[in-house]
């Protein structure tokens, strides 16, 4: 920063007014993290545009001033993308926060980057129609959060992650130049496509001030069935059998380890008599009356093939919220256990192998580690939970968990997977990235960095 | 001891339905139906009796059109024994119901009907207490638990502002409130069981029961839409709307 403090806060002002401006330690505090806990939050002011044109006055001011930024959603990020740990401005859209057009004929949504994710999830069911992003932060994350982190959530299977609906976006890269890409159109090969780029991009590339969103049609109601599994590897084949039968909107699994710890906490039943190792949730669509007899059929051929022993099913929308608490309410509660969580990825069909492995090495190492796994395993994706043994002392065990980090990263490694499947790299994976990607793609993500952020004024120091 | 259950097919809980545009009624077309929530735990609490020892058969009892059958089967896969469908098309009042639940518990030498205390359609909450004036019987409604003693129940009723118990000679009706018990999910190997367990089907007219109706539905509107609400810039603000628009002070 090239000028004082004062002076920076007068420019500002002269931009956003002092309703656009925020320097009381409590919200430096508030706006200068997002879940994660490791770093602590520094900025020295928080700026709220309300529109376009303010944000391109600001990262030009950020430039000349040579004022790093770090955009700010709904800061519900799990890697420290959004931290500002170092003196830096933040610049957060809660004020941007409007559904500006919709077009029923084109599906397309236009919204501004602060807009909530369940503010786009409602406001498409009022239309008769579906955003189908959806994941447990929902009610507070923002949309251009989404966009810049690519979030996935639990109907990946079905609907893709955040990149597959975004049909349009506006943006000011680090030169203060506001970019439109793409326009809402389903079809434009006309070369490079940098409305991806910009996807997962974690604020370094540029600030995305507008989003053409795509709406889907509102799926049917759902069923959920739970099946019980003695043995990971035999989920694949019980995938791949609801996968070739029924129209599948999530594949998700826990272990009974998990399972034990949300209906002590929560007070919930078992879902049925016998336990298992592992459970398959399965949640699909019922377009016909005939899917839910073809559920039927596939649990009596994964029961005849020994891939499962027990299940349950759905008899109605309140117990397919019920059993989808079994997997959606873990987190939440192993938190108690101040847990290392991982989140990563490897190709669907290397997941038991994968599990098996990390299983091993750590119990090897450390045999009063509880892991819990759950995920969505219909992806690929698991998140590794190991919960701190009660009498060792906490720096100790995430000194303990920075090793397990390496090893379960060169096991994925190994496997050809990611070190981050939906959570993003920010501030927390940096240091593992060159595990998923090699030295001469890191390099290219620089290039393309210096091309938009010349002066890497653009949430520095995270991702790469 | 012979239990009979009583189960409605009702709109999903969930669903959020719509008053049809000519008011005769709301629109439940293609809408997720399910097994009235009260009527469930009825069915939990007659399995947890016959778990328990107190109750040898569980016959559930559904009256409406064919596609009772599919919560009936719910019931049979969540332990009932044998099901009874009185199948009519038109909607039935509460007290053609109890007159056609009490052909039933003559028919069948019943010995404890659990119903729920109201159905979530309707909301009338009738049709337990009209079922044990036409049988003569003891009813203990609302309950927040029930216990087989000595040949009797022992009823914890719901009541404003506590609980009240009672003891039922039997035979009785027993209607069920929130409180009383968890449903449990039906297992899938049960689902496929119940496909084999007996449904039998009758009438109104082969139980000698008449239906017709004394009430007519004029019309069915949705209630009034709230405005939402708007927040006052200060206190001088807030005394001048209660005053002047709200005219409450």
């Amino acid at each position: 920063m090239n000028c004082t403090k004062t002076e920076l806060l007068n420019a500002l002002n002269d931009i956003v007014g002092a309703a656009g401006l925020k320097t009381e330690p409590a919200d430096l505090e508030t706006y200068g993290k997002d879940w994660t806990k490791f770093a602590k939050p520094a900025p020295i002011a928080v700026v709220l545009p309300a529109d376009a044109e303010a944000v391109v006055a600001l990262v030009k001011l950020a430039r000349r001033l040579e004022v790093p930024l770090v955009p700010s959603g709904g800061r519900t990020g799990l890697s420290g993308g959004a931290v500002a740990p170092a003196g830096e401005l933040v610049v957060a859209f809660d004020r941007m926060n409007n559904i500006l057009e919709f077009n029923a004929a084109d599906r397309l949504v236009v919204c501004q980057p602060g807009v909530v994710t369940e503010q786009l999830q409602q406001f498409a069911e009022a239309e008769g129609l579906f955003y189908p992003v959806d994941f447990a932060s929902s009610g507070s994350s923002q949309l251009g959060g989404n966009v810049a982190t690519n979030a996935g959530g639990i109907k990946v299977i079905r609907y893709g992650m955040t990149r597959q609906w975004v049909a349009g976006m506006k943006v000011v890269t680090g030169t203060g130049e506001l970019l439109s890409f793409n326009q809402g159109l389903a079809k434009n090969n006309t070369g490079y496509d940098f409305r991806h780029l910009f996807v997962g991009s974690e604020g370094t590339l540029g600030l995305i001030v507008e989003l053409t969103m795509s709406l889907t049609s509102l799926p049917k109601d759902p069923s959920v069935m739970l099946l019980g599994v003695e043995d990971m590897a035999a989920t694949m084949p019980v995938l791949q059998a609801c996968q070739a039968k029924l129209p599948l909107t999530a594949f998700e699994f826990f272990s009974e380890k998990a399972l034990v710890h949300v209906m002590a906490e929560k007070g919930l039943q078992r879902p049925f008599e016998s336990a298992t190792p592992f459970y398959a949730l399965v949640e699909f669509e019922n377009q016909s009356d005939a899917d839910m007899e073809t559920a039927m059929e596939v649990f009596e051929h994964c029961l005849e093939n020994g891939w499962v022993t027990d299940g349950t099913v759905s008899q109605n929308l309140t117990q397919a919220k019920s059993l989808w608490r079994l997997r959606e309410d873990i987190s939440e509660t192993i938190a108690q256990f101040t847990p290392y969580k991982n989140d990563i990825s490897v190709r669907v069909s290397k997941v038991p192998e994968f599990l098996q492995e990390v299983d091993r090495l750590v119990g090897e190492a450390y045999p009063d580690f509880e892991i819990i796994w759950f995920g969505h395993i219909g992806d690929g994706n698991v998140h590794l939970n190991i919960l701190k043994p009660a009498d060792l002392a906490e720096a100790e065990f995430f000194e303990k968990c920075a090793e397990v980090s390496n090893w379960v990263f060169e096991i994925v490694q190994r496997h050809g997977g990611s070190i981050s499947a939906e959570h993003g790299v920010g501030l927390l994976k940096k240091p593992y990235l060159h595990y998923s990607r090699s030295k001469s793609e890191i390099a290219a993500m620089r290039a393309i960095k210096s091309v938009f952020d010349p002066d890497g004024i653009l949430n520095p120091g995270k991702l790469i | 001891m012979k239990v009979l259950v009583a189960i409605k097919r009702v709109v999903d809980a969930y669903v959020k339905v719509r008053v049809k545009s000519d008011g005769t009624g709301v629109d439940l077309a293609n809408a997720k139906m399910a097994i009235n929530p009260f009527c469930e735990i009825a069915v939990e609490e007659a399995i947890r009796l016959k778990e328990a020892g107190a109750a040898e058969e569980i016959i559930a009892v559904s009256i409406g059109a064919t596609q009772c059958q599919e919560q009936l089967r719910t019931a049979l896969a969540l332990g009932a024994d044998r099901g009874i469908l009185v199948e009519n098309d038109e909607a039935l009042e509460p007290l053609a119901i109890a007159k056609l639940l009490k052909a039933v518990v003559d028919k069948e030498g019943i010995d404890l009907v659990i119903l729920g205390k109201q159905s979530i359609d309707t909301d009338n909450n009738q049709t337990g207490q009209m079922l044990a004036a036409l049988c003569n019987w003891p009813q203990g409604t609302f309950a927040c638990n029930a216990e087989i003693q000595d040949g009797k129940i022992q009823v914890t009723r719901e009541v404003d502002g506590g609980e009240q118990t009672v003891l039922l000679n039997m035979p009785a009706v027993v209607t069920t409130d929130l409180r009383l018990n968890e449903p449990r999910y039906a297992s899938l190997p049960n689902i496929m069981k119940a496909k084999k367990k007996p449904i039998d089907t009758t009438t109104p007219a082969e139980l000698g029961v008449d239906v017709s109706s004394n009430l007519k539905t004029l019309s069915v509107e949705a209630p009034a839409e709230r405005s939402a609400g708007i927040k006052v810039e200060s206190i001088e603000e807030l005394v001048n709307k209660l005053k002047t628009e709200a005219k409450v002070i």
